[in-house]
């Protein structure tokens, strides 16, 4: 079967775009041979990763937001982009309610692997891989650690109720 | 018409529910916030009904944990609760969180209205 082709695209890193990415990862995931409970791990895991790009990358609203998606021999690899800061997150300077924090530890637990890269002042990039067929389940492996804290942010330092 | 509707149901009286129908993230995780200061500023118990959900993300967990936050210092219960069927979307990510037993969640809306209704433990 011949695999689906790379995907990119490149959207205005604003908060509606975050659904249509999501939406087109559906479709990419239907052309391959993913298990559901695979795919909504995918979803998951890049709506955060756009999240993040949204919340922290810019101070102005014109900052953009890429997102490629390729299919491997044993995987497919997400790439979500920004070319912002990365500094604090946009909500608070607008007095909007903090995000929780729990993004990455998220990306962490639901991608077969995943990398952060990226410098202050030149954006930042999160890779993330999901295998077709998966031997185990990476949260039991990356386990999100914590619990929300007392100022209503995830706190990873926080005993959860949860094993792990 | 709204996909993805966030609409108060008071049949229950003294607790209002909050139904979280379709996909919520960063985008409608404004309109869910406010929704949930109306349903605290009812002063009478909070239900959050994830049935018709299809997917939530760690936005629409922290405008939960926020609201369940305010409700508990004011002596209102919190509860979320969830259907037989739950989607992929919305089981997972209370699984790996270990928030089931902190929002909390509980399977049907009666028994959520009902530990609602009881302040499900707040203020000790």
């Amino acid at each position: 079967m011949t695999p689906p082709p790379d995907v990119r695209l490149t959207l205005p890193a604003r908060p509606e775009g975050v659904a249509v990415v999501r939406q087109a990862l559906a479709g990419m995931a239907d052309a391959l041979a993913f298990d559901a409970a695979v795919v909504a791990d995918m979803k998951m895991a890049i709506s955060e990763a756009c999240t993040n790009v949204v919340v922290h990358a810019y101070d102005e609203d014109d900052g953009v937001l890429e997102v490629e998606m390729s299919a491997g021999e044993s995987g497919l690899t997400i790439r979500v982009r920004d070319h912002g800061s990365g500094i604090r997150p946009r909500g608070e300077r607008r007095g909007e309610a903090p995000a929780l924090g729990l993004g990455l530890p998220l990306i962490a637990a639901l991608s077969d692997s995943y990398e952060l890269t990226g410098t202050a002042g030149r954006g930042t990039e999160v890779k993330m891989t999901f295998e077709y067929l998966r031997e185990g389940d990476p949260a039991d492996e990356n386990p999100v650690q914590g619990s929300v804290g007392d100022d209503g942010r995830w706190d990873p330092d926080a005993r959860g109720t949860h094993a792990g | 018409m709204d996909a993805n509707p966030i609409v108060l149901d008071d049949a229950a009286g003294d607790v209002v529910v909050v139904v979280v129908e379709g996909e919520h993230d960063i985008y409608t995780a404004p309109t869910l916030r406010e929704r949930l200061d109306e349903a605290i500023s009812r002063r009478g118990g909070i239900v959050v009904d994830l049935t018709g959900a299809t997917f939530v993300d760690s936005s629409v967990l922290g405008a939960l944990l926020d609201a369940r936050r305010r409700a508990l210092e004011a002596g209102q219960g919190f509860v979320v609760c969830v259907g037989d069927a739950v989607e992929p979307g919305v089981q997972r990510i209370l699984d790996i969180t270990g928030l089931v037993p902190v929002l909390p969640v509980v399977n049907g809306r009666d028994a959520a209205i009902e530990t609602a209704r009881s302040g499900n433990g707040a203020g000790g």
